[in-house]
């Protein structure tokens, strides 16, 4: 599926809460989101993710709210996004902090 | 379609929607197997039954019966937990050791309920504590009136009483003493 074929490592990811109103109708590409992260193999790059589903019915905005390790904060709205976009966009930064990480620990050693 | 394993699959999802007082409507994101059969398990025990649909079986049967408000959840994976039985409370107590079920909505006793319905619902007492309450509610005014009616006439008798028995050891000790003053009771 999706998530088996784009890569997302979550390991500089501190928390993600997916908000969402179920009975609205621009939910579909955030719970799709939803189940994508659940996936087993993404899960399974940071086991203490805290993944939350933060259902409402308060006819707000959906929104996936990602926490990283060193303090940033990246917020997409879900109504004019589609899954791909939101799973590449998180897949992007996760490798650009990972990518961060290593070079800072090479420079260590 | 018309073949007939998609014929199968909506008569069954009629039917558990004729059959059952409750119906939960909960994502489905992938979870290991042993953790569904466990939680299968667990609501088994409360007489909740785990069912897995498909939508595009359930989305025409709900657009052309009552429970059309239901139909913005049907998107993504999603599963229904079902029962004859009110059992909000332990359904939810479940579903908070399974984080990769999150509760949608609820039909209950064909009632469309949000997530925050379901879970006021579980808070309420049980229907025989909320009965009590009631009753209870309704005789404190009746009682309350019948107390204030006799208080006159009850003080009026106390009173006498008094009277007696002031007179009674009045007259075996020393002489009567003047008669206390009516109240106006």
């Amino acid at each position: 599926k999706m998530a088996s074929q784009i890569r997302v490592v979550l390991r500089p990811v501190k928390s993600i809460v997916v908000r969402f109103c179920p009975f609205e109708s621009n939910v579909e590409s955030t719970r799709k989101f939803l189940g994508c992260i659940n996936h087993k193999k993404i899960q399974a790059t940071n086991r203490n993710c805290e993944v939350t589903a933060d259902v409402r019915h308060d006819g707000s905005e959906p929104l996936v709210d990602v926490m990283f390790a060193d303090g940033e904060r990246l917020i997409m709205k879900g109504a004019n996004l589609t899954t791909l976009e939101m799973l590449t966009a998180l897949g992007s930064r996760c490798s650009a902090k990972e990518l961060k990480e290593e070079q800072k620990s090479k420079k260590k050693s | 379609q018309d073949n007939g394993y998609a014929r199968l699959l909506r008569r069954q999802v009629e039917e558990v929607f004729r059959d059952n007082r409750m119906i939960a409507v909960c994502q489905y994101n992938s979870m290991p197997g042993e953790d569904v059969v466990l939680m299968r398990y667990y609501l088994r025990k409360h007489n909740i039954e785990v069912k897995f649909v498909l939508n595009e079986i359930i989305r025409p049967l709900l657009s052309q019966s009552k429970y059309k408000n239901l139909l913005p959840l049907f998107v993504a994976r999603n599963i229904l937990l079902v029962s004859p039985e009110l059992k909000a409370k332990e359904m939810l107590r479940v579903l908070k050791g399974v984080p990769q079920i999150n509760l949608l909505g609820a039909c209950i006793d064909n009632t469309i309920l949000s997530r925050k319905g379901v879970e006021n619902l579980a808070k309420l007492p049980s229907l025989e504590v909320s009965q009590g309450q009631t009753v209870g509610a309704l005789a404190l005014l009746p009682s309350q009136t019948s107390s204030l009616l006799q208080c006159g006439s009850a003080h009026l008798t106390a009173l006498l009483d008094e009277h007696i028995r002031r007179l009674q050891a009045g007259e075996t000790g020393s002489p009567a003493e003047p008669a206390p003053a009516q109240s106006s009771g």
